[in-house]
């Protein structure tokens, strides 16, 4: 345990930490580039650059390992002198054009400058080195070697993370710059991270530049729902609008995020999204849907089915398990999703689908119920006339519910996720706009938080559910996410 | 046109690449390879290599990219690499190349139209003892000067390249 | 005094035998592998690609008990402008090489070497090769070498055209088939070199000594040059002197000697004007510093300069240091591997200035941007590339500061030199 002083803190840190990572112990940021936590150490950049007592040389506090008695210094004059200079170096051959960059806001370069550099250019325009502009390079990014300070780090997240290896830095010296095969497509299943990733302005997101200033976004917690990993994901929006996801690094489940759990916050807004109910093929508003549901239900009691849903949260799980024992009373009901978990590819993305299986467990110790094989038995042993279910789960029966044909009515946030032969789908509001918990594969409870608020009229599937009750003549009272927690334990 | 790697070639490259425990260090040493079987590396090259060692394309390009000696596109038959550096500046390469260019037509970097040369500016060949220096293909020529030049260009034209200016 | 590594006849296997080749080996196998690197030690021998570390010492770096195997491997990527002492040597006298590689492979506990040799040099490589395949056939390398149970193949690889391969760890990586960027140290290669194993690299020149060291013993050697700079080292000698070429000469030697004695002298009516005594990377010496050093490490350090590879280049009067610097600069930016950014940047920088200084378009103001420019990029990357670029920079503008001054006022200080001015 080596315990070292950085512009005089003491603190003593674990074999192997490097200064860098003991001075963010200790407050005390290092400025970087090429530097990041889950990436290999390069050493190329030289923008940390510290003075370390009796080494000759300025050190990379990115690779040098903490000692014992080491004395650091990261705001001495030679280390800001060091400062200056690499970043005017590094100014000297990018293009300046600040102006028209969606980098702005978080541009490593713009920030570093004006921290630490304030310095005046003395590199006479017309020498610049110029690069290939902006060219989209894939499905999800925009790629402008002009502004690439060449810190390799989407080099090393292709080589190191997705081992697809696209990416290398090409020629040498000051003409060198990033590129792949010629025609061929950086779409990896993990490619927008490298817009995250790159400290400047070269890689940029489609989806996201030139929409919204960063300045402007404003950070929600929340979990990526696109399968049973539940990456830790921030949403980033403005004014009732959400403008992209950001993987909120953690130790236990994800540095990153895949490109499909990223963009999963596209169906908020889409253009199928639901505002409204759905009977048979016609629109129509909630109120009268819920009604019509309501009735279906009633002409059926004793032969309702409810079934659970691994894409809802336990809130909502929790809530349709209230439907089906307090209000049809029925024993027609499941919440027994089995699925086989697991990292498939080896990074992140989960095999199973589905982002709540191990919550819904949760729901179904508390409330017990029947397995998919016993609903579906029933189903085609006439025994049940209304399934009342989530528009996804509806596919763990599919075969028996079109063998049955009973009267479908399903939970949907956008239209393109409706069953076929629905007889009543009730929208709902998306967990970017209402909280819910989950439970990943680790076992890990995660909650998201919402980040905007529902289209107009639209409420939290717990609360269709308490609606679709009181239509029945049965009381709830599901008022709130913890309301419909009622008999679950978490 | 498909490039193909000849099995020929291939046997080659794997006694090369049993010089190492792992088989893509001799990258460099197969890509010199073809290039002397094909006078440079073409862009499907690169990817029948890649494929043959195991390696992505992009590494393999990188390192094409990155070292001088690898020709991206057919050089001629005599590639003339006229060494630029301190030694040979003082010694005037300037003058050779300048003699070169206006002899052959061509500027650096390119080829004259009947093939025969290409024309490059090098750094250090390490010989400045021998200043100014140019090599041929895999021979060094060392000690020109105008007349030398010009009697090497008219044996090469010949047919007559000798080996070896020492 | 006797050449060491110089001599004649004795390329092929018969001359080499004739002057006791591998004789040197036949003793160190009958030696403990520590008792080699003692008597390496004992010699003073110090590495003679440009650096100068003691070369025992390095040897001793490799760790006692590392499981797994370990490498040697040459350096012959001789690529340091006015430097070209290894292929001279290489071609005169191959054997001395082979022999050394063995030796310190076997003091080391290296089963597998190579040669890293630049690729320009095939005709050198293929001569090299047939003296391995020589080597070989007589049982000097290969498996139980002469009997001693000792096995050491050595096997040749050609790089392909990069400056930066020089640099150890640049060596290494091209050596695996990856680019030639340096790699950041800590790790040291004798503990994580080559295909991550403990390496040792040696330049050309220092391995082909370690025969006669073994031979004649480590006081021996060390009693030739000067204390602390043991033993003979080529100096590759170029510009207008009257004998260019590689001179063997003890450590030590006074640049007066070497320039009066061994090369005959400037060339009629040329006058020195500055002396790069190390290679294009080490500080020009002026005219009346140069005639007064002697030429071994600690001299020349005193002179603010450096033995490096030992590559002297003297620059007559009607050269423009301008232009020379030029020259330089434009060498370094093409070589830059572009890994670090000062160097990157900074050298292409530099080139871009002197560019100015060449087409008269420079101002006084710009002799303090280059100087300062320079100064910035030095000791701040990984590799000593740009401390490479920093140093003739900075002491061309400091000792030669009027030319600079005479471009920026729209002359050129020797016209005859050929500035496209």
């Amino acid at each position: 345990m080596p315990k070292l002083t950085i512009d005089g803190k003491s603190i003593e840190v674990a074999k192997g930490t490097t200064v860098l990572e003991a001075a963010a112990k200790l407050g005390v940021y290092i400025p970087r580039y090429c530097y990041h936590p889950s990436l290999s150490i390069s050493g190329n950049c030289r923008m940390c650059l510290v003075e370390v007592e009796k080494a000759p040389k300025l050190l990379t506090a990115c690779s040098t390992e903490a000692a014992e008695g080491m004395v650091v210094r990261t705001d001495s004059e030679k280390v800001k002198a060091a400062r200056r200079d690499v970043l005017e170096y590094l100014l000297i051959n990018h293009p300046l054009d600040c102006p028209i960059c969606d980098q702005a806001g978080e541009c490593g370069l713009q920030d570093y400058y004006m921290e630490y550099s304030l310095k005046k250019s003395r590199f006479a325009a017309a020498d610049k080195v110029t690069r290939q502009k902006r060219r989209a390079l894939g499905p999800h990014l925009v790629l402008d070697n002009e502004r690439c300070i060449l810190c390799t780090r989407c080099v090393r997240f292709c080589s190191e993370v997705t081992k697809t290896s696209e990416l290398e830095v090409m020629e040498r010296a000051d003409h060198s710059f990033i590129d792949l095969k010629e025609g061929k497509a950086l779409d990896n299943d993990y490619s927008m991270n490298i817009a995250d990733l790159c400290p400047v302005g070269a890689w940029t997101s489609r989806d996201f530049r030139f929409k919204q200033r960063v300045w402007f976004l404003k950070k929600t917690p929340t979990v990526c729902l696109g399968c049973a990993t539940g990456c830790l994901a921030e949403a980033q929006h403005n004014e009732n609008v959400i403008y992209r996801v950001m993987p909120r690094p953690n130790a236990e489940t994800n540095t990153w995020l895949c490109d499909r759990g990223r963009l999963a916050y596209k169906a908020v807004t889409a253009g199928d999204r639901l505002a409204k109910g759905f009977i048979k093929n016609g629109l129509i508003d909630l109120e009268p849907a819920l009604r019509e549901a309501a009735t279906r239900i009633d002409e059926a009691k004793g032969a309702v089915a409810v079934l659970g849903s691994p894409w809802l949260s336990i809130e909502d799980n929790a809530a349709l398990a209230a439907l089906a024992i307090e209000a049809v009373k029925t024993e027609n009901f499941c919440f027994d999703f089995p699925a086989e978990q697991g990292i498939k590819d080896g990074i992140l993305i989960n095999k199973d689908a589905a982002p709540n299986t191990a919550g819904v467990k949760l729901v179904k110790a508390a409330r017990g119920g029947i397995s998919l094989e016993e609903l579906s038995r029933r189903l085609l042993a006439g025994q049940i006339k209304v399934v009342i279910t989530e528009a996804r789960a509806a596919g763990f029966i599919k075969e028996a519910l079109k063998a049955a044909a009973p009267r479908l009515i399903t939970f949907a946030t956008n239209r393109g996720e409706i069953p076929q032969g629905a007889y009543a789908t009730l929208p709902y509001a998306s967990y970017f706009e209402t909280p819910g918990t989950f439970v990943n594969y680790q076992g890990l409870k995660r909650r998201t938080e919402p980040a905007v608020t529902p289209p107009e009229g639209v409420k939290p599937l717990w609360g269709l559910v308490n609606k679709l009750a009181a239509y029945s003549g049965d009381s709830l009272h599901l008022n709130s996410s913890e309301d419909a927690l009622k008999g679950v334990k978490l | 046109m498909a490039f193909k790697l000849t099995e020929d070639f291939k046997a080659r490259a794997e006694k090369l690449c049993a010089r190492y425990p792992r088989r893509d260090a001799a990258l460099i040493p197969v890509l010199l390879e073809l290039q002397k079987e094909a006078g440079y590396v073409a862009e499907e090259a690169m990817d029948e290599l890649a494929k043959f060692l195991a390696l992505p394309y992009a590494r393999v390009k990188a390192v094409v990219t990155f070292y001088t000696m690898f020709n991206r596109e057919p050089a001629g038959k005599y590639h003339l690499q006229v060494c630029r550096n301190i030694s040979c500046h003082m010694a005037g390469a300037p003058g050779l190349l300048a003699r070169l260019r206006a002899k052959l037509g061509i500027g650096e970097g390119e080829t004259t139209k009947d093939g025969l040369f290409t024309l490059s500016a090098v750094e250090c060949l390490g010989a400045c003892g021998a200043a100014p220096v140019m090599q041929v293909n895999e021979d060094y020529f060392e000690n020109l000067n105008g007349e030398k030049l010009d009697a090497l260009l008219e044996d090469i034209k010949h047919g007559r390249l000798r080996a070896g200016g020492r | 005094m006797e050449n060491i590594l110089l001599k004649d006849n004795v390329a092929g296997l018969e001359g080499y035998f004739a002057c006791g080749g591998y004789r040197p080996l036949k003793k160190a196998l009958a030696l403990k592998p520590a008792d080699v690197i003692e008597e390496v030690k004992k010699s003073g021998l110090r590495g003679r690609g440009g650096a100068g570390f003691p070369t025992g010492l390095k040897w001793s770096f490799i760790p006692k008990d590392a499981p797994g195997p370990r490498y040697l491997v040459c350096n012959a990527d001789e690529g340091e402008p006015g430097t070209f002492k290894d292929r001279e040597l290489l071609l005169r006298n191959p054997h001395a090489l082979i022999e050394g590689m063995a030796i310190a492979a076997y003091a080391i506990g290296a089963a597998h070497g190579y040669i890293y040799i630049r690729g320009e040099f095939a005709a050198e490589a293929r001569l090299l090769e047939k003296a391995i395949a020589e080597a070989r056939t007589k049982g000097f390398i290969g498996k139980n070498i002469l009997g001693s149970g000792f096995d050491f193949e050595l096997f040749m690889h050609s790089g392909a055209g990069a400056y930066i391969c020089g640099e150890e760890t640049a060596l290494l990586e091209s050596l695996e088939g990856f680019k030639g960027q340096p790699r950041l140290k800590p790790p040291f290669p004798a503990v994580k070199g080559l295909f991550a194993s403990p390496t040792v690299i040696n330049n050309v020149e220092t391995l082909a000594a370690v025969p006669a060291i073994i031979e004649k013993g480590g006081e021996w050697y060390a009693s030739i040059g000067t204390p602390k700079s043991t033993g003979t080292k080529l100096f590759c000698v170029s510009g207008p002197v009257n004998k260019p070429g590689v001179y063997e000469l003890p450590l030590g030697v006074t640049f007066r000697d070497l320039l009066e004695k061994s090369c005959g002298g400037m060339q009629e009516g040329k006058k020195i004007k500055a002396v790069i005594p190390g290679g294009s990377s080490v500080p020009v010496l002026t005219a009346e510093e140069a005639w007064a050093v002697k030429l071994d490490y600690e001299s020349l350090a005193t002179a603010g300069s450096m033995l490096g590879s030992g590559g002297v280049i003297v620059i007559d009067e009607s050269q423009c240091m301008v232009k020379l610097l030029q020259v330089l600069a434009r060498f370094y930016h093409h070589e830059s591997c572009g890994q670090c950014t000062p160097c990157r940047e900074g050298c292409g920088w530099i080139e871009k200035i002197l560019n100015r200084f060449e087409e008269g378009k420079a101002s006084v103001k710009d002799i303090d941007l280059l100087y300062s420019v320079a100064d910035g990029m030095q000791g701040r990357t990984i590799c000593p590339l740009a401390d490479a670029m920093a140093m003739p920079v900075m002491s061309f503008v400091k000792k030669f500061r009027s030319e600079f001054e005479a471009h920026a006022a729209g002359r050129c200080c020797a016209p005859e030199a050929g500035g496209g001015h």
